[in-house]
């Protein structure tokens, strides 16, 4: 079974010297195929639980489940090797690759996994085609615009088949025609493919799609509540 | 993929890059030069002491070697030199009397050396006869003929054809004095050669000594150096009463000379290379501290830290192995030019004279050179790659980014 389970997360920061309390005793299950989005205020811990989630940061008390295996006890390299496979990235700068192309930023995670020529090029244009920029493949995202390079991010996200997107307020860069287009292809993904998607966000648009919304305030869970999504 | 990437990233900051990839071709250019310039000097230096002075190859009676006095001389001279001749090897040979001298004009006296040679073979070994600059190399049928360095005839006042007075010991210790007409005045790259050394006819001045057809000295010069181990010691079987000296045994200063400048070569390259690692450093840190993000990135979405430490040692790598071989293409075409052209110093010409040196140097390059070369641009990007790869493993994922 794919899940994230969480367990007393407890994330505190300078704790030798002002210690500031960042997530308090989180404890969270997010199941295979949901669309789930992580919404609160600035300083709430949306994006410090994305991190611990994700294996980018380790909790100061309290576990990480991911499909069984417990990765607040991974070393960094079992760590990196682990999110290769499990997990993947949308980040709200994009951060793509700026020297190699669409396609080659899309082909590149598939790389690191070892996969074969003919399979990353197949999945390459699938995944292009499914974000719209089948025509876009050989642009470097200096010649792409924002809403695109986030496409390709989220293409990037999806080639190495991840059990979880993790998406930190993926649309915080983009304009409105752009954000309905990424969230219907998120959405699609996620209705047609099954792919789960966990946001941090705090756009309304995004969370008017999301079928659960979980709310921190002050490191902790406030509401925990499924929904019916707009569109 | 890793390559690809590595090289586009080169590409990223051009200009950066260029300036790095400018400093290793001027650095290897500037490498290699010096090294075929100290090559050539030192070349000149040894082909100088060699044709001029020593030769490869030297035989004395052994008592010669520690006191050089006229009583210590091998008979048969004529026939010591047909053997020389005949031996493998040997390009040509000549034999010599020789004496210290006191060489008197109207403007004094002075201590010179008398050799007194076989004019054929002489011209055959040190080329006498080409560098007689004013007057003529010795003419048969002409008795009491002299040559000697046109410095020290301007010194001594001393002109061609004028008659000069040598005062010398002959063989029964006797005090003897003798009168010489200078036929010609000879000039070689070596200012301290041509003060002291004068040239006279062996059979005459042996008479004058007291003797028929002995020599202080056999000189040899091999067809090649190569042949010098083998060639001593054919000739240490053949006279095992002389004593045979290399040009090594005889002159240490030369191997000294030679050791000195492979010392200060070496000891360019090292500040060199030490100057190329903190040039390469300090790019390429700053190539990963302006891409912490981005490395952040990588390591996120599972490229692990070899895989980053790999990337960073490419880049480093790829600019020098852009830069390393235009460097040795240029230094290549540079030295090739000075070698049949040669680099003329004569506005040092008469200090580089007083050393044995030509005013005329020709860079010569070992071929080794070049690999030896390459190796050390490929080995100073490795070295200077070490510290900016260990910075961007450093990184961790969640600092680098900020935000996932």
């Amino acid at each position: 079974m794919k899940n994230i389970i969480t367990k007393g997360i407890t994330k505190v920061y300078n704790p030798d010297t002002i210690p500031v309390v960042a997530l308090d005793g989180i404890d969270l299950q997010i199941n295979e195929g949901e669309f789930t989005a992580i919404v609160g205020p600035s300083g709430s811990g949306k994006t410090t639980l994305l991190n611990i989630i994700g294996g980018l940061d380790k909790p100061t008390h309290g576990s990480v489940t991911i499909s069984g295996t417990d990765i607040t006890k991974m070393h960094d390299n079992k760590l990196i090797e682990f999110r290769k496979n499990h997990i993947g990235f949308v980040f709200q700068a994009y951060n793509l690759i700026p020297v190699l192309t669409a396609e080659e930023n899309i082909e590149f995670v598939m790389l690191l996994q070892n996969r074969p020529e003919a399979e990353r090029e197949q999945r390459t244009t699938e995944l292009l085609n499914a974000v719209g920029l089948g025509d876009k493949r050989k642009n470097r995202p200096s010649q792409l615009s924002g809403g695109q390079q986030q496409r390709v991010a989220v293409a990037r996200a999806l080639a190495p088949k991840p059990d979880f997107i993790l998406a930190d307020e993926p649309t915080a860069n983009l304009d409105s025609k752009s954000t309905e287009n990424l969230l219907d292809i998120m959405s699609r993904l996620n209705h047609e493919e099954g792919v789960t998607f966990v946001f941090s966000t705090h756009d309304q648009r995004v969370i008017d799609r999301a079928h659960r919304v979980i709310t921190l305030v002050d490191g902790k869970i406030a509401t925990d509540e499924e929904q019916k999504p707009v569109k | 993929m890793l390559f690809k990437i590595a090289w586009r990233n080169i590409w990223r900051s051009r200009t950066r890059s260029l300036v790095v990839i400018g400093a290793i071709i001027v650095g290897v250019w500037a490498e290699i030069f010096l090294m075929s310039f100290s090559e050539g000097t030192v070349k000149s230096y040894i082909n100088n002491a060699i044709q001029s002075e020593i030769s490869h190859i030297q035989l004395h009676q052994p008592d010669f070697e520690k006191d050089k006095e006229v009583k210590y001389y091998f008979n048969d001279a004529s026939a010591v030199l047909q053997t020389l001749q005949s031996t493998p090897h040997v390009k040509a040979a000549t034999v010599r009397s020789l004496s210290n001298a006191m060489i008197s004009s109207t403007k004094g006296a002075r201590g010179v050396q008398i050799k007194a040679v076989d004019p054929g073979p002489e011209a055959s070994v040190t080329k006498l006869d080409e560098k007689i600059v004013d007057g003529d190399y010795f003419a048969e049928g002409k008795h009491n003929q002299i040559i000697i360095g046109k410095s020290l005839a301007g010194k001594m006042n001393i002109k061609l054809r004028s008659k000069i007075v040598l005062t010398f010991t002959n063989l029964n210790g006797d005090i003897t004095a003798a009168a010489f007409r200078v036929v010609g005045l000879y000039e070689t790259d070596n200012s301290m050669v041509d003060d002291a050394i004068v040239y006279t006819i062996r059979s005459e001045f042996n008479r004058l000594l007291g003797a028929e057809d002995i020599a202080h000295e056999g000189a040899l010069f091999l067809q090649d150096p190569e042949y010098l181990d083998t060639v001593t010691s054919v000739l240490k079987t053949e006279f095992p009463n002389l004593l045979v000296q290399t040009y090594k045994e005889i002159s240490p200063e030369i191997e000294l000379f030679d050791s000195q400048m492979q010392l200060s070569t070496t000891i360019f390259t090292v500040i060199l290379m030490l100057a190329l690692i903190f040039g390469i450093v300090n790019t390429m840190l700053m190539a990963v501290l302006e891409r912490i993000k981005e490395l952040g990135m990588l390591m996120a979405v599972g490229m692990n830290k070899v895989r980053v430490f790999l990337m960073i040692m490419l880049e480093t790598i790829l600019l020098g192995l852009v830069s390393g071989p235009i460097g040795l293409a240029l230094a290549y075409l540079t030295v090739l030019y000075f070698n049949h052209n040669g680099i003329d110093l004569g506005y040092f010409s008469e200090g580089m004279r007083q050393f044995g040196m030509s005013r005329v140097v020709f860079t010569t390059v070992r071929p080794s050179m070049f690999a030896e070369l390459a190796f050390a641009v490929v080995l100073t990007a490795l070295i200077a790659s070490i510290y900016p790869s260990l910075k961007a493993i450093q990184l961790r994922p969640v600092e680098a980014i900020r935000k996932i």
